[in-house]
């Protein structure tokens, strides 16, 4: 998801549900009172980061892809400390690697990691795999959780676009479009999820089972927390329903009230008059309409002001030179 | 250059920025939530507003004595994504708009002027923030803003050993590389069996971390720094009131 498409509302919403979400995962943490935990996460979460650097081959296609680590981090620390590992490689990638942005961030983190690490993980990958480290096992319950974590994702993502109507796509067309392309991906990440724990599974299983059972949340805590979460979804889903309608923000809403019409209009007087006569005659390209002007208007002071400050920094640069030479 | 020999140097370039910060990182911080809760609210049809808050980068990018036009270029990253999607607006919003020189320019085009504009901006906003201060400066300025511990210590260990695994990843590819006769990708069981080394040395890393960690007295969160900690200033509650400020003008006032 990119800052790109959310409107503030939907974009400030998901920051609030992504807080209270990394809150839980810091509390139920905190409780599991293992020190160890903590390197521990920082550790994993640069392994993942390492791992999305080397990508691998898809067979007959001749492009590569690269893991996004959820469900391979759930298996490996647990729900909620995978949760929050994930969330911190994600908030690293966008802050060092400018992926997604800050605004994008709160939905990015549910959307990658709440959907993989606290859903698909909890109630797909478990009853799959059990306390099991047979191949085949490990092998279905990653491919059906990442496909389900990485659909619910892109189910998401087309919420919150529709939500935000930022873009013209309808929802449908947009929903099997995401779908279709992150069935594809839900798919390889599985299987590379699949091979790194076929792996551990052969060289030290013991790394396969969690930490500590206080972080990986028993069966009561999980659907506790699935309850909470679709209760939150629904809550900021139908609020979000309200505050992305065409009717007027706040501020426009109390000028409405108070002037009959949504902008102010400007007094009738000689000064105004007289205004709009020398805009009229000095504007550049006064038969197009407002709108356009005004984009190419906002275009040239934007360029202007960056002229200026380009002349500015480059002279400064040279006193600095000149200085440092002296 | 491969992907990962990129993401090393930027691990290792994004930990103390390039110094030009001239406000306190906190500052910074909320200049930049307010800047990008303002910017895009901005309709998408009133592509002349959302153009004038490119005014921030811009300048912020003079008063920090760095060059727009880089910052522009390393913005363009964000393009693909938006690109792919905000194309889809020119066929579903086909009113006209305005024409020029006898082409009838639909809102469609508009809206996804307006989502590439977005994304660039947005992402610029975030370029100035982290690349002046640095990642370090910037999770300690989030601690005093009140995130909680573990987050910012969570953030503090990862960033510190990434660039430690991404060379320990590179060390293992340019190994596989060189043992691989020119052999190029890694076939998915044998990247899983490499990821899954990779794993098991980062155990065994953690492991001694958290000893050495242990054996100095380490209680789960990081201790609090004060060396040279930059202080709240005057000026920073300064540019804090006028950028605020503007940006809200900017947003709600007809120019």
């Amino acid at each position: 998801m990119s800052d790109a498409l959310l409107s503030t509302p939907v974009a400030l919403a998901g920051a609030g549900l992504a807080a209270v979400l990394i809150g839980v995962a810091g509390h139920k943490i905190k409780k599991n009172d293992d020190s160890s935990l903590v390197p521990l996460m920082g550790v994993m979460g640069a392994f993942v980061f390492a791992a999305q650097m080397v990508n691998f081959s898809i067979p007959g296609t001749g492009s590569s892809g690269h893991i996004v680590g959820g469900v391979l981090l759930a298996a490996l620390l647990g729900p909620w400390a995978g949760f929050l590992t994930l969330a911190s490689v994600l908030i690293i990638q966008c802050l060092i690697f400018s992926d997604g942005g800050l605004m994008a961030l709160g939905w990015n983190i549910i959307n990658m990691g709440a959907m993989t690490t606290l859903i698909a993980y909890p109630l797909i990958y478990k009853p799959i795999a059990r306390a099991s480290t047979k191949p085949w096992r490990l092998a279905a319950a990653s491919v059906a959780a990442c496909v389900a974590g990485l659909e619910l994702g892109a189910v998401m993502v087309t919420v919150e676009t529709w939500l935000s109507g930022i873009t013209a796509l309808p929802f449908l067309g947009f929903l099997g479009l995401m779908s279709a392309i992150h069935l594809a991906i839900g798919l390889g990440e599985g299987i590379a999820t699949s091979a790194v724990l076929v792996f551990v599974a052969k060289s030290r299983p013991d790394l396969l089972v969690p930490a500590s059972a206080a972080v990986h949340s028993g069966k009561k805590g999980v659907k506790k927390a699935v309850i909470w979460f679709a209760v939150a979804a629904l809550v900021v889903a139908g609020g979000l329903s309200f505050l992305a309608s065409s009717d007027p923000d706040g501020l426009e809403w109390s000028i409405g009230r108070l002037t009959g019409g949504v902008e102010l209009e400007t007094a009738g007087n000689a000064i105004a008059e007289g205004a709009e006569n020398i805009r009229q005659t000095t504007a550049l390209m006064p038969d197009y309409e407002s709108s356009f002007s005004g984009v190419v208007g906002a275009v040239m002071v934007v360029a202007l002001v960056w002229a200026v400050c380009s002349v500015i920094t480059s002279r400064r640069k040279k006193v600095t030179v000149k200085d440092e030479q002296a | 250059m491969s992907r990962l020999e990129k993401a090393v140097i930027a691990v290792k370039s994004s930990s103390t920025g390039d110094g030009c910060g001239s406000c306190d990182v906190r500052c910074r911080i909320l200049v930049t939530v307010c800047y990008l809760c303002m910017m895009l609210s901005v309709a998408p049809a009133d592509l002349a507003r959302l153009i004038l808050f490119a005014l921030y980068p811009v300048l912020a990018c003079a008063i920090d004595g760095v060059s727009y036009g880089r910052l522009f270029l390393r913005s363009c990253i964000v393009l693909p994504f938006v690109v792919l999607i905000g194309i889809f607006n020119p066929f579903y919003e086909r009113t006209t708009i305005f024409t020029i020189a006898g082409v009838d320019i639909s809102l469609g085009w508009i809206t996804f002027t307006s989502i590439v504009v977005r994304g660039l901006l947005s992402m610029q906003a975030l370029m100035i923030l982290v690349g002046r201060h640095g990642f370090t400066a910037f999770c300690r300025g989030l601690r005093s803003l009140g995130i909680p511990r573990f987050l910012s210590t969570q953030l503090e260990f990862l960033h510190r050993y990434l660039g430690v695994l991404l060379m320990e990843a590179l060390t293992m590819r340019r190994a596989r590389e060189a043992r691989g006769y020119g052999g190029n990708g890694l076939t998915l069981k044998s990247w899983g069996e490499f990821a899954g080394q990779l794993f098991i040395r980062t155990v065994g890393r953690a492991e001694r971390i958290n000893r050495a960690m242990l054996a100095r007295g380490f209680n789960g969160s990081m201790p609090s720094w004060r060396g040279n900690e930059q202080s709240w200033r005057l000026s920073d509650t300064l540019m804090l009131i006028i950028c605020c400020s503007a940006f809200v003008l900017l947003r709600f006032v007809n120019p």
